[in-house]
């Protein structure tokens, strides 16, 4: 027995640990934004890590339960109720049969997520089922939920219901973050001027932000003049088409730096200045609209340094909830 | 000039001009190819493209310095390229040439393009001093073209023509991207020609559409069997003008699982195009034919 | 709720009306028409308040009570957060 969507949200989706290796054709890695949440919430829920789970987008969907399962919420602060009646977020409850998982409205961060005992289970495409809406591929049938779809659930061995992420491994979802970068890709196309207001500004998240990117507001970015070259477009922001990696941030025309995340468009003729650490694509996943960033400069060794930590945090996390 | 950077903490970003040329996008396939064959713990993605290519990469099971240190012998190694053969394979592409779909989708977006009376192939053909379309379609579908690049979106080629760059096609983009392209269009947008995979948002102009789907998920056509993705980097492509009946007919093919592009594997070595490009195209083009 | 407090505000409790998701307020359906509501606008439960945009997608927010409009709190074409109180309603 699965789960019925009664009310699919705005934006959810079923997501794993993602599918590497197809992006030189065009295929990202997908997967859930917040990888750190989503780990969260299958070990509460006593899942393999790489068991599939739902994303919300500022909203929840509805949910009802065709047999008893253990579930946990993580991720934003978006409050689970169970027959109207509030549970917890990032503790295990136990959900009965014919019982509706709902959302309260969205405190705060951008997305929260479900897991069920036994996982979501989508058949997997290219090793993962992670939907990438845009090429209609892997999650259930290459697309958000709409309501009336049924979500299959694989056999759960399951942890028993009423276990806890500790206080201090829970994620908080500040409204202005600092996102730390590396300079980098066609930065030197930028004036010295231009490379400031980049560090200095401060950036609010716009209304255009999904898993493809996140589209900021705050400044105008200056370019050095140029011939174009053969190829590139005429706008000093523009290049012959590159590969953008995860995590890079382009500036069409100077204006609107957009931060490429899981489902990002491969490649593009737009300059990127700087890349998104690894360390911190979870937190960038979080920001809501009307948030406010401001991108950090650091070298190579800290970006590394930062990325250890969090694997430790992974680490803690695991033994947490052993 | 090689430029190297860093991409975040896990990819690492690698451009040998800024501007196009069949060269860099040669010697970035090499590098990528022969990387690939090395199979490197902790590498993830290797991604060629125009004129550079990225890697992205485990750095807790690859530290960045040994990765680079085996990107600078493999670029060592290719040079500038002329003495590496690429295996690849050729492929056949019917198009039909200022298809009614892709002419209804222009019309939607009048105020997007330059010239809102001519369709997109009577522009392109003005715009590269051609008195007719039929012009332009004979140097469109005349020469191969090579799929320098693959993504944006799924399995999206971007072809770049085999031809020396006073004979390039140049088209410039829609004023503003559309919201709309039917999937299989045969896009020309700057120097680029590209198939689109997926129907959705685009910029370039669009100059006819194919029968053959590129991109399958499904994996239910007979060329899909192996990959859901028909483009790799590499492929060359030739064009093949068809009438409407002709592209009613492959469509019937295509929806009853029977269609399958005509294509032959071809090795191509970048010395031999450039001493002599149309020579050594027309030998390219006969590959398809058994030759 | 400062600026909910208009004059006869003692007489009758307020109800706040919460945007339900972060995103851009409109106050009006175009540039070109009236706003959909005003301070002392009548409205009923289903009588829609504002629009917001998230992700090029348009949402109405109603009413969700009976009574006059005391107070606007967000500028038209403004960013809210989820549950920013967009206007409060004197229940009747």
């Amino acid at each position: 027995m699965g789960v019925s969507v009664l009310q699919p949200g705005l934006a959810t989706t079923v997501q794993d640990v993602g599918r590497p290796g197809y992006y030189n054709v065009g295929i990202p890695p997908s997967g859930s934004l917040d990888q750190y949440s989503s780990l969260a919430a299958n070990l509460l829920v006593g899942n393999a890590e790489d068991a599939a789970v739902l994303e919300c987008t500022y909203m929840g969907p509805e949910l009802r339960f065709g047999s008893p399962a253990t579930v946990a919420v993580t991720g934003a602060d978006l409050p689970p109720l169970l027959g109207g009646e509030p549970r917890p977020a990032w503790e295990s409850f136990a959900v009965g049969a014919g019982e509706v998982l709902s959302f309260d409205y969205l405190r705060s961060g951008a997305r929260a997520y479900v897991a069920v005992s036994g996982g979501f289970d989508v058949p997997a495409v290219l090793g993962s089922r992670s939907t990438y809406a845009l090429g209609s591929l892997g999650g259930l049938e290459g697309r958000a939920l709409v309501a009336g779809d049924e979500l299959p659930i694989g056999d759960a061995g399951g942890a028993a219901p009423g276990r806890s992420v500790p206080e201090a491994l829970r994620s908080t979802h500040p409204r202005h973050r600092e996102i730390r970068v590396m300079m980098g890709l066609y930065d030197h196309r930028l004036t010295d001027g231009g490379r400031r207001t980049f560090a200095e500004a401060t950036w609010r998240l716009t209304t255009l932000a999904d898993r493809t990117g996140m589209r900021y507001r705050g400044a105008t970015l200056e370019f050095r003049e140029r011939v174009a070259p053969f190829g590139a477009g005429s706008d000093p922001s523009n290049i012959v088409d590159a590969p953008y990696p995860i995590g890079s941030i382009q500036v069409p025309g100077g204006v609107e730096p957009i931060v490429l995340h899981r489902d990002a468009v491969s490649g593009g003729g737009y300059v990127m200045v700087a890349t998104v650490i690894s360390a911190d694509m979870d937190d960038v996943a979080q920001s809501a609209p009307n948030n406010t960033t401001r991108f950090v400069e650091v070298d190579l060794r800290p970006g590394r340094r930062a990325r250890r930590r969090r694997a430790a945090r992974l680490e803690a996390l695991r033994e947490a909830l052993a | 000039m090689v430029r190297r950077s860093f991409g975040g903490d896990d990819h690492i970003f690698v451009e040998f001009d800024e501007e196009m040329n069949l060269a860099a996008n040669f010697r970035a396939m090499a590098v990528t190819a022969t990387l690939a064959e090395r199979r490197i713990a902790g590498v993830i993605d290797i991604c060629p493209a125009n004129v550079s290519y990225q890697v992205r990469f485990d750095t807790d099971r690859l530290a960045p310095r040994d990765l680079v240190a085996e990107l600078e012998s493999i670029e060592a190694a290719v040079g500038d390229g002329t003495g590496f053969d690429l295996r690849t394979r050729i492929v056949e592409v019917p198009i039909l040439y200022g298809d009614p779909w892709t002419r209804e989708t222009a019309s939607r977006f009048r105020d997007s393009r330059q010239d809102p009376d001519a369709t997109d192939l009577e522009f392109a053909a003005r715009v590269n001093g051609f008195d007719s379309t039929e012009g332009f379609v004979a140097a469109h579908a005349g020469s191969p073209w090579i799929a320098s690049m693959v993504g944006f979106v799924a399995g999206l080629p971007f072809l770049f023509q085999m031809v020396p760059r006073e004979r390039q096609l140049e088209v410039p983009k829609y004023l503003s991207p559309r919201t709309d392209t039917p999937r299989q269009t045969i896009g020309h947008g700057g120097c680029f020609g590209s198939i689109y995979s997926v129907r959705g948002a685009g910029g370039y102009q669009m100059l006819g559409i194919t029968p053959a789907p590129i991109y399958d998920p499904t994996q239910t056509h007979p060329d899909f069997a192996d990959s859901l993705v028909f483009f790799e980097p590499g492929f060359i492509v030739k064009y093949a003008p068809i009438d409407r009946e002709t592209y009613d007919e492959l469509t019937a093919q295509v929806e009853a699982r029977r269609f399958c592009l005509r294509q032959a594997p071809v090795e191509f070595s970048l010395g031999r195009f450039l001493a002599d490009p149309d020579g050594y195209n027309r030998g390219l083009v006969e590959a398809l034919d058994g030759r | 709720m400062s600026g909910a407090g208009g004059p006869g505000a003692e007489r009758a409790p307020t109800v706040a009306i919460r945007s339900p998701l972060p995103g851009v307020f409109y106050r009006r359906p175009s540039p070109d028409f009236d706003p959909f509501v005003e301070v002392g606008s009548p409205v009923e439960p289903d009588t829609t308040g504002a629009l917001f945009e998230l992700m090029k997608q348009f949402f109405e927010v109603p009413a969700g009570t009976t009574g006059t409009i005391a107070a606007v709190a967000v500028a038209d074409a403004e960013m809210v957060d989820a549950g920013q109180v967009l206007f409060t309603v004197r229940g009747s």
